[in-house]
């Protein structure tokens, strides 16, 4: 509760500036409103990206400022502006308002509550737009973000303050990654904020999304800021920087965040809608000449940063949506270009039952083996090599000819690793157990077991493990290379295992 | 028409820094519909700025101090009772508030950000 008598010495304060300084305002009027930008005369003291205020109280930015006219995008509604309403400038740029209060809400990208829930109080005004911290100011990627997901935890780790993008087609389980990621937060000692930013989705989908994330008790910790494709463009192309700001309050606070953009396909698409009313030159595929530097400015703000700047991080998964596999399109290439690797879904692997249907071939991670810690390293060393061996070779076995022992036994063996690293959806697994499915495979503890059974025996083996050799998960648990007692031990749990399965 | 040449045309309408009738009528019977649109438009924003309009609650606001701080310009007084106290001087696309109801919005403004 604020104390009456400050707010009546605040408000004696101000009054006291009567008179002394005048307020100076730069006003302008609307010649002209399509498609949700304005064209207004004046403005002459506006510059690029100021935040505007219509008459009627509606809010916009400066987008292109010419000779006699600057060109705003709207915020709000567009169909309440006429030409000859007046509009001023603020002298700001576009923020969002910042506390903790926001973690566990919806939120669209001027920090506005969509969750019909009590009112967020005021915070910390974050600026959208921010030149993204510098070299000595950061620090290589070092410490792990585990997605709880076996492929990518064990082939392509992500590391906190890393930018790993998930590319694919429609309907190859893209969102299913980021929201296993998000869930498996729930399992780390140290906390991971997590920032689901939705561009340009379905308001039913992003539902689904709030909803999955309600019920697995990850929206504690997690904040959604949505920018629907019924919302304007303008909102569209503003949530990923709303996202990356939020993240930043957290990360000054030295805090490890990760946010997540859903997609900046859409967030390409919003921007292209702008320029083109914009008339600014279009360029390959309709888009401006700026759509590199839209995407490498966000994403360019992903940082682990060092000990002396607080120690925090924000990790970012964009994600992508490609048109019929083409990764060589015009935005695919940027954001790959950008980015510190990608994640490669296939829409034949999603078809043929492999989930999640990641391409190992195609897929890299540039910076998170750093970040891998030595239990995982220890078991994963060879599976990546070994599972592109065995897709190269699986070509050649569809001709039928005969095969020698050597080979046969390399197919089985990938037939063998490709079944355990298929994971259901919203199962994300702790390292210990994602160490132990790995290792009992690799280490050929698995070979007799029937393929078809594989998926029951995983998961019959991790309960088992959890009654009886809690011990050595919890070895495996505290990212040491495991000793060879503890590789006995785990061969010992699998033979017992093995002999009560049926 | 190119704007350019109607940015031209602006300027040579004014003579003394007053707009002439004679040349703009001359000028206006030679546009077509669009350009004298343009025209029109940009004769506003000229005299916009050649004008300074003084906001004031009162009728009888002194406006010799403006005239000195401005001699080019034509002053035109606004009487506003709105404003309560003190006067707002537009000056093309700047306005300047020195005015009570200026201040009690600061106020406002200022409690709406600080305090929920």
């Amino acid at each position: 509760m604020i104390d009456d008598n400050k707010i009546i010495e605040a408000l004696e304060k101000k009054l006291m500036t009567f008179g002394g300084n005048a307020k100076t305002q730069n006003v302008g009027t609307v010649t002209k409103n399509t498609d949700g930008v304005i064209i207004a005369t004046g403005l002459s003291r506006a510059f690029m990206g100021e935040k505007v205020v219509f008459q009627d109280g509606n809010a916009g930015m400066v987008l292109n400022l010419d000779e006699d006219s600057a060109s705003i995008i709207l915020l709000d509604e567009a169909s309440k502006i006429k030409e000859g309403d007046t509009l001023k400038t603020t002298g700001e740029t576009l923020s969002v308002e910042v506390s903790e209060e926001l973690l566990g809400r919806v939120i669209d990208p001027l920090g506005n509550p969509l969750d019909a829930r009590s009112r967020i109080k005021k915070g910390k005004k974050m600026p959208l737009e921010k030149i993204a911290p510098g070299v000595v100011q950061r620090e290589p990627v070092s410490s792990p973000l585990k997605t709880g997901i076996k492929t990518i935890d064990a082939m392509f780790p992500i590391g906190r303050g890393q930018r790993e993008l998930i590319i694919g087609d429609r309907q190859t389980g893209k969102t299913a990654i980021v929201i296993d990621t998000i869930i498996n937060q729930k399992f780390n000692k140290k906390p991971v904020i997590c920032i689901y930013v939705a561009v340009g989705q379905k308001r039913s989908t992003i539902a689904q999304v709030i909803d999955r994330l309600s019920s697995e008790n990850a929206l504690s910790y997690s904040i959604v800021v949505s920018a629907s494709a019924s919302d304007q463009a303008s909102l569209q192309y503003l949530a990923p920087y709303a996202g990356c700001a939020i993240a930043e309050y957290f990360l000054e606070k030295g805090k490890d965040v990760l946010v997540v953009f859903d997609d900046l396909t859409k967030h390409a698409w919003a921007y292209r809608q702008i320029s083109l009313v914009l008339r600014r030159p279009a360029g390959r595929e309709a888009y401006p000449g700026d759509v590199f530097y839209l995407h490498s400015r966000l994403l360019e703000r992903s940082v682990k940063l060092n000990k002396e700047n607080g120690g925090g991080s924000i990790t970012a998964l964009p994600i992508i949506e490609t048109q019929a596999n083409d990764i060589s399109a015009y935005i695919p290439t940027n954001v790959i270009s950008i980015t510190d690797g990608q994640i490669y879904l296939q829409t034949d692997l999603f078809n043929a039952g492999i989930r999640p249907a990641v391409n190992v071939g195609q897929s890299v991670s540039r910076v998170g083996s750093a970040a891998q810690t030595p239990t995982i390293k220890s078991v994963s060393g060879k599976l990546k090599l070994e599972l592109a061996q065995y897709s190269s070779l699986a070509a050649f076995a569809q001709f039928g000819s005969e095969l020698d022992a050597a080979t046969q036994k390399q197919l089985d063996r990938g037939r063998r690793l490709t079944e355990i690293l298929k994971q259901p959806q919203f199962t994300p697994l702790t390292e210990d157990l994602e160490v132990l499915s790995i290792y009992a495979v690799t280490s050929g503890l698995m070979d007799d077991v029937p393929i078809e059974n594989f998926q029951r025996f995983e998961k019959e083996m991790h309960e088992f493990a959890k009654k009886n050799y809690q011990k050595v998960l919890e070895e495996l648990s505290t990212g040491e290379k495991p000793t060879e007692q503890t590789l006995k031990q785990i061969s010992k749990l699998v033979g017992e295992f093995k002999k009560r399965f049926e | 028409m190119n704007k350019h040449i109607v940015d031209k045309l602006i300027l040579r309408s004014y003579k003394d820094n007053y707009l002439d009738e004679k040349t703009v009528n001359k000028i206006a019977s030679l546009l077509n519909k669009q350009d004298l649109k343009t025209y029109i438009n940009g004769l506003k924003l000229e005299e916009m700025k050649k004008c300074l309009i003084v906001s004031s609650p009162v009728d009888n606001q002194n406006l010799d101090e403006f005239r000195k701080l401005f001699p080019n310009k034509k002053i035109v007084l606004k009487k506003d009772t709105s404003l309560m106290l003190g006067v707002r001087v537009i000056d093309n696309d700047i306005v300047h508030e020195f005015t009570l109801k200026s201040s009690f919005d600061k106020i406002l403004n200022y409690i709406e950000h600080n305090y929920d």
